[in-house]
């Protein structure tokens, strides 16, 4: 099934749950007659949907990511006080308008406002059944027990929400729904820690003023959204310093910027084929775009030179991967790459550089950056500029030969295997028209 | 209704932690984060030039204990330490040979030099969340007789730079000769006087843990 077609038959299925759900909530609504409240609601709650925030997923994505918003709280507590036909309708209605006004506001194209609103109103009706199931009493007064019924519907919301999302993410954006959701469930305890306080509050002044009570929610809410913010904020911070560090070392030898690349994008591949975990796999992305750092430490002269290294020049090359290290070594988010950049030279045999390490000792992900390199480095660059200077590059054949050939002495067996599995799918898709 | 009075109470506490790490946490939080991620940058540069230009780490403590002596707000101290990391990332565009040259330079090579203010303030606009640092690393070399009116922390800047600059090869008494020589000529008056009066705390304190230590042993 294409893209498309997997997109649409996945659309029409959370259209069909969703227009039910609307049906079943709305009918006992009409007849409560809560007009006043639910504008006052929905007004607070397209406030919160409008300051979105953006959540960066990948360094390589520059303007993509999950945008979420901070109107959960308001809904789950609509669910409490008014039962939850009213939170289904309340959570269907904002999703709409700021969607609408967000795509207009930033040019997007207007289905996305109906894709989020099939999403969300699923998952405001799972929080809202569950919290029927728990035979919760709506308009109760404000007790003790409010609280873990809020944080019970919050997961709930928030567990649906992430699943369905993360399905459409992968029909749309090609990611796997594990990595996204291994993504979003860290977080997941902090943003409940964050989200039920403020869901309290809004329960207990919807309780005790109606829609008037809520313009005292105001404040605390722009705190939250503050909270949520910053955390976007350091993520994105996170990816930035990657990405500029790899726009440094492209800038500063433009030989390597494909390269770097390419050989991100297979080292990844190769790590979720060798069964690491989605985390590993980002990060074994990360240090195979920043492997060369440490060559923007060393002379260019040499780096670019088209005749033979002499013997000194080449032992000052040698020192990238420690180099490399060392640049990062006083930035502790970054230590868990550390190793794999210092070792990316090391080979099975104990005849690389810089410490001579064998087989096992060498961390996995060294020797899959170490085989991507290589292949990628005898394959040499699409572009005339981006051959290497001193070496004729080799056909695809010639250099999975070539790998086949060391493999078990300077390069991994296991990740040779593999990585020649990778490229040779990588042909199958090219002739089939798809690019990588 | 004795539960509804604790369940209030701890709505309006975990309400002013939330506030609390809104506004106080994690915004320090994030800042130290920022300032790891561009330690790489500065190290990157100390490397490349072998540690003539780029350091960061004995500057960055200096600088701050002259911003604070200044009563410098804490979001113009934050952009400084920030200019600090950033200030010789432009270092990177100027040949090997230039930056690691023995003896004096040409006038073309030190015009080259000169020039990597310019272009590292040019490399932080691109960073999007850093673009407000880029006027104080483009200022990080500024003479108070021709910029009288640039912001004091790039005047700290300027003759922290220097500063260590000549501390790293003489000793420290040149280095504080130096700024005083330069006092509203090329440095800042009052960012002199702050500095000098640091470093004066800094060997008191020195001296005074010595003696403690002194003590101690006999």
């Amino acid at each position: 099934m294409t893209k498309r077609k997997r997109f649409w038959v996945w659309f029409c299925c959370l259209t069909g749950v969703s227009t039910i759900l609307l049906f079943w909530a709305g009918v006992p609504l009409l007849q409560q007659h809560l007009w006043s409240v639910f504008g006052g609601v929905v007004a607070l709650a397209l406030l919160a949907e409008l300051l979105l925030i953006r959540s960066p997923l990948r360094p390589e994505y520059t303007d993509r990511g999950l945008w979420f918003s901070v109107s959960t709280p308001i809904v789950v507590a609509t669910i409490l006080t008014y039962g939850w036909q009213f939170g289904v309708w309340l959570d269907a209605t904002i999703s709409l308008l700021a969607g609408l006004f967000t795509a207009q506001l930033k040019n997007t194209h207007p289905r996305w406002a109906l894709v989020n609103t099939v999403q969300s109103v699923p998952s405001a009706g799972a929080a809202g059944l569950t919290v029927v199931a728990l035979q919760w009493e709506p308009a109760s007064p404000a007790g003790l027990f409010t609280l873990p019924a809020i944080v019970l519907a919050l997961l709930v919301y928030m567990v649906v929400n992430t699943l369905l999302v993360s399905v459409t993410m992968s029909i749309v954006e090609g990611v796997r729904v594990p990595w996204v959701l291994g993504q979003t469930a860290l977080s997941l305890p902090r943003d409940i820690a964050l989200m039920a306080p403020i869901s309290y509050l809004i329960t207990a002044a919807l309780a005790a003023y109606g829609a008037v009570g809520l313009v005292g929610v105001l404040a605390p809410y722009l705190a939250l959204r503050q909270a949520f913010v910053i955390g976007a904020r350091q993520q994105e911070l996170y990816h930035q310093t990657i990405r500029s560090l790899g726009f440094l070392v492209q800038r500063t030898h433009p030989y390597t910027g494909g390269h770097l690349q390419r050989v991100s994008r297979w080292a990844r591949r190769v790590a979720e084929r060798l069964g690491l975990p989605p985390d590993r796999c980002e990060l074994v992305y990360e240090a195979a775009l920043l492997h060369d750092l440490g060559k923007t430490v060393i002379d260019e002269r040499i780096l670019n030179k088209p005749s033979l290294l002499s013997r000194e020049e080449w032992q000052e090359v040698k020192k990238h991967p420690q180099l490399g290290a060392e640049i990062l070594s006083n930035t502790p988010f970054l230590s868990t790459i550390l190793p794999w950049i210092a070792m990316h030279h090391e080979r099975p045999d104990g005849t690389g550089y810089p410490f001579g390490l064998k087989g096992e000792q060498i961390p996995l992900e060294a020797r899959i950056i170490a085989v991507v390199d290589a292949f990628d480095a005898m394959i040499g660059g699409e572009a005339p500029n981006q051959k290497r200077t001193h070496r004729r590059s080799m056909t695809l054949e010639e250099a999975l030969a070539e790998l086949e050939r060391c493999a078990g002495t300077q390069f991994d067996e296991q990740v040779v295997h593999i990585f020649k599995q990778v490229v040779q799918e990588w042909q199958h898709q090219r002739v089939a028209g798809a690019s990588v | 209704m004795e539960g509804t009075w604790w369940a209030g109470l701890t709505a309006i506490g975990s309400l002013l932690a939330l506030a609390y790490y809104a506004f106080v946490v994690a915004p320090a939080r994030l800042h130290r984060w920022r300032c790891e991620g561009l330690r790489a940058f500065a190290r990157l540069i100390e490397l490349r030039t072998q540690g003539r230009y780029g350091k960061s780490e004995p500057l960055t403590q200096i600088a701050h204990a002259v911003a604070l002596r200044l009563r410098l707000p804490l979001h113009e101290r934050r952009r400084m330490e920030l200019a600090i990391y950033l200030r010789d990332i432009g270092m990177v565009a100027i040949p090997y040979a230039t930056l690691n040259k023995q003896g004096a330079l040409t006038c073309a090579e030190r015009v080259l030099l000169d020039r990597h203010a310019e272009i590292s303030a040019s490399i932080t606009e691109q960073i999007p969340g850093l673009w407000q640092v880029a006027p104080l690393v483009r200022m990080h070399h500024v003479v108070y007789s021709e910029h009288p009116d640039a912001p004091l922390s790039a005047h700290i800047l300027s003759a922290l730079d220097d500063w260590l600059r000549i501390a790293q090869h003489a000793d420290a008494d040149a280095a504080a000769a130096v700024l005083k020589q330069g006092i509203g000529t090329r440095y800042h008056p009052l960012v002199v006087q702050a500095i000098l009066d640091e470093l004066r705390q800094r060997a008191l304190d020195r001296r005074n843990r010595l003696a403690r230590s002194a003590a101690l042993w006999l």
